[in-house]
């Protein structure tokens, strides 16, 4: 019972292209096809020509073109498949329906003329639209683009509770062929309505009075009760109860083949969905189909769920986006702000002063004024602080001048500077470090403005000038490159390591980097670098006889000035 | 870190170095390496003299059952010679003639040379001229196993060959080719 539910019967003996609506187009025809309703033959509609639009599916009998053909809207095509045939079953594409279209029980019956083909006038701007429009694009004013059932109409409300409301769709449709549209144009002129309750007559196009805004009796509604069996759904068919469940199918069998090409056809005229362009302002009806689209289970309906949820997820997350990018630009002109109001204070802190170095932000301390200590602390607690500001290229007049402050900079990173009480460089307990950690803590201690390895490359020559006691750079032969103070250099630690070795005996790696404050790693390159002159020797455990692991000991070079004491060297026999 | 002499069973006095741990390891710096190989070259060749042992094999490193273990091995300390630095002061001595590859062609096995092929040609004729053996001809079984114990009990053929050889060049040996294998005559000396 889904075919006769779910279609139109059309004339089959007009041709197709007057058939069709002003928007609509004619994609595809395939002859010689049958029509299954549900999974059983539809006894009437088994020889007939297929023709499929953008937005309806036509099936216009060979023999009985008036009576058995009928037009199919693709809008409630919710799924398709196709099935290639087997021997002497012809390939067939199935349709499953999903919009119970019980409403429409009326347009199958024999309705004859369809309500689309009739022009309606605007409530807004009063543009009188012209027929012949699919029914999604003439509900909505060709003008001025309001759908036509966004203005109330609380006669339609008043006459729809014969309606079954248990489907929600039926609210929607009668927009299609609204009950007091058609006739109110018959009753268009005769007279003005009189309001219920100051009996003051208005003009038939008004829906309250316009004198007291009392909502105005529609005459029209009197009118419908006449007419009102035709618009009235058709008594339930007695199949009816059972289908609702049961699948909601029609197969279109393809006895001339030509299924495939169809079938693209098909698809593309469901994908492209030609039938919800105009309905741009969506009205409640329609946002409620759509939810009733949505709670349709099975694949499709995961698979949707699924595409919404991260349509929903990308929007979230351009829109945190964009509050980081402002966030940022905020960020900056704080900063700015901060660095401006600090130069200004330390200028003003200098010419009090007459200060020997010019810019060093060392000197601010005591001849400050209070407020002056005040707001720098208040930027320091903000993790402003300006004695860390990042020297930018932008600060500099020129390159070399820029490398000396950068080197200023780092030293300060690394030793601590002398102004800030608490601050502790990164050195200030170790006496070596790699360079990496070195790369990554100044640029942690900038925050913006990140400088690039290579800058901090260029700067390291440089570091020794600025800072007590002299930090130099060294380089493993492994390719380990470091930054160390004077007592890791390589002979004070070659001595150190030397005369520990001999003081307290053989040690692994690890002993001597727990010895020396260092990682293992970096004690197995200055161990190595001193094995390296021969200063040092070492015993492997993969020689012991017994056990023995891969661990290494190192002693001094025990075999240096040792001499023979073994068995005296006799050349006799 | 004073390491003391120690004396084997076979009456051997191994130097205080073998007692140090290091010894055994093969060391990485070049420097430190040359010495260390240079004491086991000394090591080996005392003990060979010691010992009258002719030849040293890579496995020597490897198995217990071997006349170099006294030296190759510390039981003391726990340590042991791995065959691949064994192996490497092998070519150390080859290289310096101090041994030499027998068979040749192949590095797992060398004769060693603790006394070099003239100096056992001086006392191969030494021993012919106080056993009164000139002008005779001797087998090669008769010099390597004489009745009386001589130094040159037990030396390889090779070894023995190239003493001849060294002596042939002074006039004072012969080889001969006899019937069941090879002798040698040995004569006063012309050219000295």
């Amino acid at each position: 019972m889904t075919l006769r539910r779910c279609t139109k019967s059309v004339d089959g003996t007009i041709p197709i292209p007057a058939l069709l609506y002003n928007d609509e187009e004619l994609l595809s025809s395939q002859d010689g096809v049958g029509i299954y309703d549900g999974i059983q033959k539809s006894p009437n509609h088994q020889l007939g020509t297929i023709h499929v639009t953008t937005h309806r599916l036509f099936y216009i009998s060979t023999q009985h073109e008036a009576t058995y053909s009928f037009a199919l809207d693709l809008s409630c095509v919710s799924q398709t498949d196709h099935y290639a045939g087997l021997f002497k079953s012809s390939a067939k594409v199935t349709l499953y329906i999903s919009v119970p279209f019980s409403a429409s029980g009326d347009a199958g019956s024999n309705d004859g003329p369809d309500t689309p083909f009739e022009s309606w006038e605007c409530q807004v701007c009063g543009y009188r639209n012209p027929p012949g429009l699919s029914p999604a694009a003439a509900r909505v004013c060709g003008l001025c683009g309001i759908s036509r059932d966004s203005v109330p109409a609380p006669p339609a409300a008043s006459s729809s509770p014969p309606l079954s409301s248990s489907l929600p769709a039926s609210s929607s449709l009668p927009s299609l062929h609204p009950p007091w549209n058609s006739p109110r144009t018959h009753q268009r002129q005769p007279s003005a309505i009189a309001c219920p309750a100051c009996t003051f007559l208005n003009h038939p196009s008004l829906r309250s009075c316009e004198i007291c805004a009392t909502d105005l009796p529609l005459v029209p509604a009197l009118v419908v009760m006449k007419s009102a069996p035709s618009s009235r759904p058709a008594s339930p068919d007695p199949s009816d109860d059972d289908d609702v469940t049961a699948s909601r199918i029609i197969k279109i069998s393809f006895r001339k083949g030509g299924d495939k090409a169809f079938y693209g056809v098909l698809r593309t005229a469901l994908k492209s969905k030609a039938w919800t362009v105009g309905v741009g302002s969506n009205t409640p009806a329609s946002g409620e189909a759509a939810a009733g689209d949505s709670s349709r289970s099975g694949i499709t309906g995961i698979l949707r769920n699924v595409e919404s949820s991260a349509q929903g997820r990308a929007t979230d997350m351009t829109d945190a986006f964009q509050d980081l990018e402002a966030l940022r630009i905020k960020a900056r002109d704080m900063v700015r702000f901060a660095a401006e109001l600090n130069e200004r204070l330390t200028a003003s802190s200098t010419t009090a002063a007459s200060a020997l170095s010019l810019s060093d932000d060392a000197l601010i301390p005591s001849t400050e004024p209070e407020e002056a200590t005040f707001i720098r602390s208040s930027l320091s607690q903000l993790g402003l602080e300006m004695s860390n500001t990042p020297v930018t290229l932008d600060m500099m007049k020129d390159e070399r001048r820029w490398i000396e402050q950068l080197a200023r900079e780092l030293a300060s990173v690394l030793q601590g500077s002398s102004s800030s009480r608490d601050t502790r460089g990164m050195m200030k307990e170790r006496g070596i470090i790699a360079l990496d950690e070195v790369w990554g803590g100044w640029n942690r201690a900038r925050g913006v403005a990140l400088l690039p390895p290579t800058t901090l490359l260029q700067v390291i020559p440089h570091l020794g000038a600025c800072t007590t006691p002299t930090i130099s750079m060294r380089t493993f032969p492994s390719g380990l490159s470091v930054l160390h103070t004077p007592p890791y250099s390589h002979v004070a630690f070659a001595a150190r390591l030397s005369g520990l070795l001999a003081l307290s005996g053989p040690k692994t790696t690890t002993e001597i980097a727990r010895e020396e404050h260092v990682t293992v790693g970096l004690a197995a390159e200055m161990i190595g670098a001193v094995e390296a002159d021969g200063d040092i020797c070492r015993d492997d455990e993969a020689c012991a006889i017994q056990g023995g692991g891969a661990e290494v000991r190192f002693w001094g070079n025990i075999f240096h000035g040792s001499v023979w004491d073994g068995q005296p060297i006799t050349n006799d026999v | 870190m004073s390491f003391s002499t120690f004396t084997t069973p076979t009456g051997f006095l191994l130097p205080s170095v073998h007692s140090a741990p290091p010894f055994f390891t093969q060391q990485p710096h070049p420097g430190t390496n040359v010495t260390v190989t240079e004491r086991w070259t000394t090591l080996i060749l005392a003990y060979a003299r010691h010992r009258k042992l002719f030849v040293l094999r890579v496995e020597d490193a490897e198995t217990t059952d071997t006349e170099w273990l006294e030296v190759l091995r510390n039981e003391r300390i726990n340590r042991k010679l791995l065959p691949s630095y064994l192996s490497s002061i092998i070519a150390t001595m080859v290289s310096k003639n101090l041994a030499t590859y027998d068979p040749p062609g192949q590095t797992r096995s060398a004769l060693l040379y603790w006394r070099l092929p003239e100096e056992w040609a001086e006392v191969l004729h030494g021993w012919a001229i106080s056993t009164g053996q000139l002008n005779t001809i001797l087998t090669f079984y008769e010099i390597t196993d004489p009745p009386i114990p001589s130094p040159l009990s037990n030396i390889p053929i090779t070894l023995l060959r190239k003493a001849i050889a060294v002596l042939a060049k002074t006039g004072r040996s012969q080889l001969i080719t006899i019937s069941d294998g090879e002798g040698v005559r040995l004569f006063q000396g012309t050219g000295k």
